[in-house]
């Protein structure tokens, strides 16, 4: 553990109930916590957190030439364990930004858009499903820029 | 004695069989060790999740949600893990025998049961002991996917919360180890979260819980965190199932195996032996027709 704080990468951990997804050093992560966005870096205090839907994104990674990349990954909410010098996030869904297509996103929204819903239960569904497709369409976008 | 040919085309079915049979068990063996991994992968989740619940525990002192209060229970539902093809041995029919037992209990009680059934086996062996199956499920083969199971779960939460079930419970193979996989009945709702520290308290190097800040609130995770937990619980059921059912199809189709070298081995002999006394027999005709022609 010391050996990390001193080069100050700090490990991040991807599970979803299938698979562990990510499994990787970085020198900074960025969480998308239910009510906004928080960076973290090696040594942060400990916390356990809630995320929103949107990306987690990996700065400073090792890459395989002595470059370095970031990652960027879609969760859809879940949580956040971090502490020991370790990010772990637990998702039910996660998804590499790269691999989604906007022209996908953008119809999933556009007919979450149109559908109606009756009822609070309903309502919350629909709100929630929306704002998960939006950040979904706004990580999709990103990565083109 | 038998007819030496008849034998040697008895023989030779049972050699195809066999041939069948050691296939299927190499089939068995290899969806087995991908079941496998599978279910190893999944245990992070679980494990990760119970750590959380844990620290949660520890902070907030007493855990309470809807989820967790158990009632009295007067409208239960079970769901039944089977698979859809046989030759697996005892693996449907020792799940059967236990939804059986559940479900006499509960109709003993004079409790109103919703039924889910997912296989085919088990469909057609509980329709025919009489049972009224309310909802079954045949798309679940050797790879369950969260995203296939997700559905079934909330809808179980939905009907828990809003007080349409009083208890949930999972008849499915449990997988202990690869020589020992029990049919038992697991309580899913209400949660039991005693479970999941046992589980943690296996992992080490974690922080003491007081040093973890919760964001938002204790609260707002836990509401969060035990639906997931329930979600990934089932989801390790449907797991557990599809790698006993390939583990009891290897063991099945070993056994098949063996089983038809021992025939065929037995016809063999068999089939030397009514051969071997029909050129004795020929031999001696032979013989006899010589002599009598000496005369």
């Amino acid at each position: 553990m010391a050996t990390t704080t001193s080069q100050k990468l700090i490990r991040c951990i991807i599970v979803t109930p299938e698979q562990t997804v990510l499994n990787t050093e970085a020198a900074g992560v960025s969480l998308p916590l239910d009510d906004g966005s928080r960076g973290i870096a090696a040594g942060h205090a400990p916390f356990i957190g809630r995320l929103g839907a949107g990306e987690v994104q990996l700065h400073g990674v090792a890459g395989g030439t002595g470059t370095e990349t970031t990652i960027r990954t879609f969760v859809e909410g879940g949580f956040v364990e971090v502490g020991h010098n370790a990010v772990t996030v637990i998702t039910q869904g996660a998804t590499d930004s790269g691999a989604m297509k906007i022209q996908e996103v953008q119809a999933e929204l556009e007919n979450l858009l149109q559908q109606k819903a009756v009822g609070d239960d309903q309502i919350d569904a629909l709100l929630k499903a929306e704002s998960a497709a939006r950040a979904r369409l706004r990580a999709a976008r990103q990565k083109r820029k | 004695m038998a007819n030496a040919r008849a034998l040697d085309r008895r023989r030779r079915s049972v050699r195809n069989i066999r041939k069948i049979t050691r296939t299927m068990e190499l089939i068995a063996t290899a969806r087995f060790k991908k079941a496998m991994d599978r279910s190893v992968a999944a245990r992070d989740y679980t494990q990760q999740l119970a750590k959380i619940l844990k620290n949660i525990a520890a902070v907030g002192g007493d855990l309470s949600h809807p989820l967790l209060e158990s009632r009295p229970t007067q409208r239960s539902a079970v769901l039944v893990l089977t698979g859809n093809r046989g030759l697996c041995g005892g693996y449907n029919s020792n799940a059967v025998k236990q939804a059986m037992g559940l479900l006499g209990q509960w109709s003993g009680d004079n409790t109103e049961t919703h039924v889910t059934v997912s296989g085919k086996r088990g469909i057609n062996a509980l329709k025919f002991r009489g049972i009224t199956i309310d909802e079954e499920h045949l798309d679940f083969e050797d790879k369950p996917a969260f995203n296939e199971v997700a559905p079934i779960g909330t809808s179980y939460l939905n009907a828990y919360i809003q007080g349409d079930i009083d208890r949930l419970d999972v008849v499915y193979t449990r997988f202990v180890n690869i020589a020992k996989q029990e049919a038992i009945v697991e309580t899913l709702l209400p949660l039991k979260p005693a479970v999941d520290e046992e589980h943690a308290s296996t992992q080490s190097g974690h922080l003491a819980s007081e040093e973890y800040d919760f964001y938002p609130s204790a609260e707002s995770i836990l509401e969060e965190i035990l639906p997931a937990s329930f979600q990934s619980r089932l989801f390790k059921c449907f797991l557990d199932s599809a790698v006993s059912e390939q583990v009891a199809r290897m063991v099945a189709m070993k056994g098949a195996t063996e089983n038809a070298s021992g025939i065929i081995s037995d016809l063999s002999r068999r089939y030397n032996r009514a051969r071997q006394t029909q050129i004795t027999g020929e031999i001696m005709e032979i013989l006899g027709g010589v002599e009598a022609l000496k005369q």
